[in-house]
């Protein structure tokens, strides 16, 4: 586009800012760079090049920037894990947001990229909400002294109480709960709601299997079902399903939605929520700090009209009031600082969901939002401005075009391991399978996890449709059944095996180097080797 | 004679064993090992001759090695597959035990009542025009029928329709143990009085089109209308007031009240 002279120059003048990483520590913030200087930067990367370093061929290079440089058409691009799960996930998605700057492809409808993340509730109950390790609710981090005062005066809390140092991310979290205590493995009880850890960590053997045997070292798993993660739990705790609680949740397209429990839990299986609030409580009575405001009193205290305490850590009283309105109420609050406005809970309850920023009409009704930062839509674009990404990472109101320098793969194939390993999901089973595995109709259509090969590749190595092979990269070994030509038809030298198997986890022979700002692991390549049963090694 | 005997079993015995080992060395591909074919669209095959009627010759020995399929003439003409013909009034009389059978036959195919049922036959997932070649309209063949799609407007059917497992896994035993037991199916729906037409027991989004189940000549044994003539259905058998959810609306949209003339309160007029 920019040796085409076709990108859009009136959009990216009016709002975008370029920038790269910085030399010596790159941060995910980066510094700002000239517009020559992008350009400077980016002449290298001639479609050639490009070949010659990714195998895209160059005509395909050309014939995008052909299609991106006509403003006529409108492009939405949309992309799941195979753009985020690597160690340079966040430098290829801010390189696609920067195609679309470019070019002016953003803002209208239909004419964006999005990244297809929001599974309930990886966008409203870990982004949103900010229960990531280094962050605080509505887009706050740990690190800024005046977002930690925020959520104090929010919560009622002593002035300092929250600590400015983020705690570990997920790999880090289970290294160092893996390791022994002595050797500075300095996490001693793990909580595990909502997630299959045992499945789906990378490189289980070093990152889970390793907790084995650790006396001192206590996991505590909540789930519906017994997953890989509950066979090294010290302690497991049956929870409600999604329909047997009341519950709230926010999606990637910024939809928040609200439900009602609609049937009783089995036996003794509780709310994740409540299981929460009863351990904090706990604590409390036990006299931790942590879990008393400044006056003394429990965090997660609800009182009735007539000022006494509702008892909701006892599960017979937890559903004497709506936990969840009280919560999210709260939650409200915080959600106006970077105009991510929130509606009243009870809105959520008539509306079929609703968009943020949800703002409320002079006729009192609540507006959700369908176009961000598009001043035909947003209600908190300039007037005027027609386009405007207010809270950027600049604070400009402009957009980011980024330029990254590329980055070989932290593992390639080589001699010993020559295939490239690339894992993912299938269409009959969500991620590890726990529900979708019980249901007779998915699993009969899906009823193995696999390995799907080239037929050249096949071939080659005389392995027969729907032998039993070993798969063994530096890390760990898997047996699999082999799929040749399956569905996907891997080209020559890569292999696809899909994770949702527990009995067979090729997350033993998955790499767990990581993005650096985005923490994903490297899940979509690495080296392995695919040797006959007979020739392989026992697997672990 | 004794000798010719010994020498013919003596070659079938070495054959054998020649045989054996060819048959447990390595070496040997299953047919069914690396099969490219399994994808190839018929139709694609370039043996066909510029004349679209004639047929090449083949010798014996290139037979195994070349794609059989319809000629260009025979492509170029849309040709529908004969169908038995349907008769709108036969009467229609499923004893109970053939309604019994018929139910569990459909359950079997589902996880539970309303769940989408799967795909009881191989498919080669390529696109969904292929499924709507057979269930757009429905189909009769070799004592097998496609049911109608009741919900054309829904592609990409093996996001919900689970297929059969492909080719390599079908010997896996796949059995899950459940004690899950989802609604019963709904039998029949509510009358106002005995004679009256009965409600509709299941909601009706994604089963617009009644005949898919209950009619013409691709509906489900057991669950025909007596009175398929009648085209209707909503006409006479109300949706079900509880499962067929509109959204909720204060104002229920009815005409405006008629402007009817009336004579003013008190000018003589009875009231």
């Amino acid at each position: 586009m920019i040796a085409n002279d076709s990108y859009d120059k009136s959009f990216v003048e009016k709002h975008c800012n370029f920038r790269g990483a910085e030399a010596d520590t790159p941060t995910l913030q980066g510094e700002a760079i000239s517009e020559e200087e992008f350009r400077k930067r980016i002449a290298k990367y001639t479609p050639e090049h490009v070949e010659e370093l990714s195998g895209v061929p160059a005509e395909k290079s050309r014939m995008l920037g052909e299609l991106f440089g006509n403003h006529d058409i409108r492009i939405t691009s949309l992309w799941c894990m195979g753009m985020n799960q690597h160690t340079m996930g966040t430098a290829i998605n801010s390189l696609v947001h920067g195609v679309h700057l470019l070019s002016g492809h953003f803002g209208r409808p239909g004419d964006a990229p999005t990244s297809l993340t929001g599974q309930p509730s990886a966008c409203g109950t870990v982004r949103e909400v900010g229960t990531l390790a280094h962050a605080l609710p509505g887009g706050r981090v740990v690190a800024k002294p005046e977002h930690r005062e925020q959520c104090e005066e929010f919560w009622n809390l002593r002035p300092g109480s929250i600590s400015d140092l983020p705690g570990y991310h997920t790999v880090k979290m289970f290294e160092q709960f893996t390791k022994p205590t002595a050797e500075g493995g300095d996490i001693t009880t793990l909580f595990v709601q909502v997630t299959n850890p045992g499945q789906t960590l990378p490189n289980l053997n070093a990152l889970f299997n390793d907790k084995k045997g650790l006396e001192d070292k206590f996991l505590i798993v909540s789930d519906v079902y017994p997953t890989a993660t509950t066979q090294l739990a010290d302690l497991i705790l049956p929870a409600a399903l999604w329909v047997e609680k009341n519950g709230m949740f926010g999606n990637s397209e910024r939809r928040t939605q609200q439900w009602f429990k609609m049937v009783d839990p089995p036996g003794e299986a509780r709310d994740d929520c409540w299981m929460t609030i009863a351990i904090a409580h706990k604590l409390f009575e036990m006299g931790h700090e942590g879990m008393q405001d400044k006056n003394g009193e429990f965090i997660f205290a609800i009182k009735d009209s007539d000022g006494r305490e509702i008892p909701i850590w006892q599960f017979e009283h937890y559903y004497d009031t709506n936990v969840d309105k009280h919560l999210f109420e709260e939650y409200r609050l915080f959600s106006t600082m970077k105009h991510k406005n929130l509606a009243p809970y009870d809105e959520y309850v008539t509306a079929r969901g609703l968009r943020w920023p949800v703002v409320q009409q002079d006729d009192g009704s609540w507006r959700e939002t369908r176009y961000r930062f598009s001043e035909f839509d947003d209600p908190f674009v300039t007037k005027g401005q027609e386009f405007e990404f207010y809270h950027s990472s600049s604070n400009d109101g402009r957009a980011q075009i980024w330029f990254h320098e590329y980055a070989p793969p932290p593992e390639v194939p080589d001699d010993d391991y020559p295939m490239w390993l690339c894992t993912g999901r299938v269409l009959e089973h969500w991620h590890t399978g726990t529900l979708t595995r019980r249901l007779s109709p998915l699993n009969r259509a899906m009823p193995t996890a696999y390995i799907e090969m080239n037929s050249e590749d096949a071939k080659a190595a005389n392995i027969r449709q729907g032998e039993k092979v070993v798969i063994e990269s530096r890390r760990g070994t898997c047996e699999l059944p082999v799929w040749i030509d399956g569905r996907g038809r891997p080209p020559r030298g890569t292999v696809f095996v899909p994770f949702f198997d527990e009995t067979k986890l090729i997350n033993n022979c998955t790499l767990e180097a990581h993005d650096p700002f985005s923490k994903q692991p490297d899940f979509k390549k690495c080296a392995v080797r695919v040797v006959k049963k007979s020739e392989g090694k026992v697997p672990s | 004679m004794s000798r010719v005997v010994t020498i013919f079993l003596s070659c079938v015995i070495a054959m054998a064993v020649i045989g054996f080992f060819i048959g447990i060395g390595a070496g040997v591909p299953k047919p069914d090992g690396i099969n490219e074919s399994s994808l190839v669209d018929l139709r694609s095959t370039d043996s066909a001759v510029v004349d679209s009627k004639l047929v090449p010759a083949l010798s014996y020995a290139d037979i195994a090695s070349t794609l059989m399929g319809p000629t260009k003439a025979w492509q170029a003409t849309p040709q529908n597959l004969p169908q038995p013909e349907f008769d709108l009034y036969t009467k229609v009389e499923p004893s109970e035990a053939e309604k019994e059978a018929s139910s569990k036959l459909r359950a079997s195919r589902r996880a539970y009542n309303g769940a989408p049922p799967i795909i009881p036959h191989p498919v080669e997932n390529t696109n969904d025009a292929a499924c709507y070649a057979c269930h757009s309209g429905g189909v009769k063949l070799a004592g097998l029928k496609a049911s109608v799609m009741s919900h054309e407007y829904l592609a990409n059917c093996v996001q919900c329709h689970a297929p059969m497992a492909p080719a390599p896994f079908q010997s896996i035993d796949a059995t899950v143990e459940s004690t899950f037991v989802g609604l019963p199916a709904p039998k029949e729906g509510k009358r106002a009085y005995k004679g009256a037409p009965p409600t509709i027991p299941h909601s009706r989004w994604m089963r617009e089109n009644c005949n898919a189940c209950h009619g013409g000549p691709h509906g489900w044994a057991g669950m025909e209308s007596t009175h398929p003539w009648r085209t209707n259905c909503v006409q006479c058998h109300a949706p079900s007031a509880t499962l067929d959810q509109m959204p909720e609306s204060e104002v229920v949209p009815m005409l405006p009240p008629l402007d009817v003339v009336t004579a003013k309160v008190g000018a003589g007029t009875p009231q």
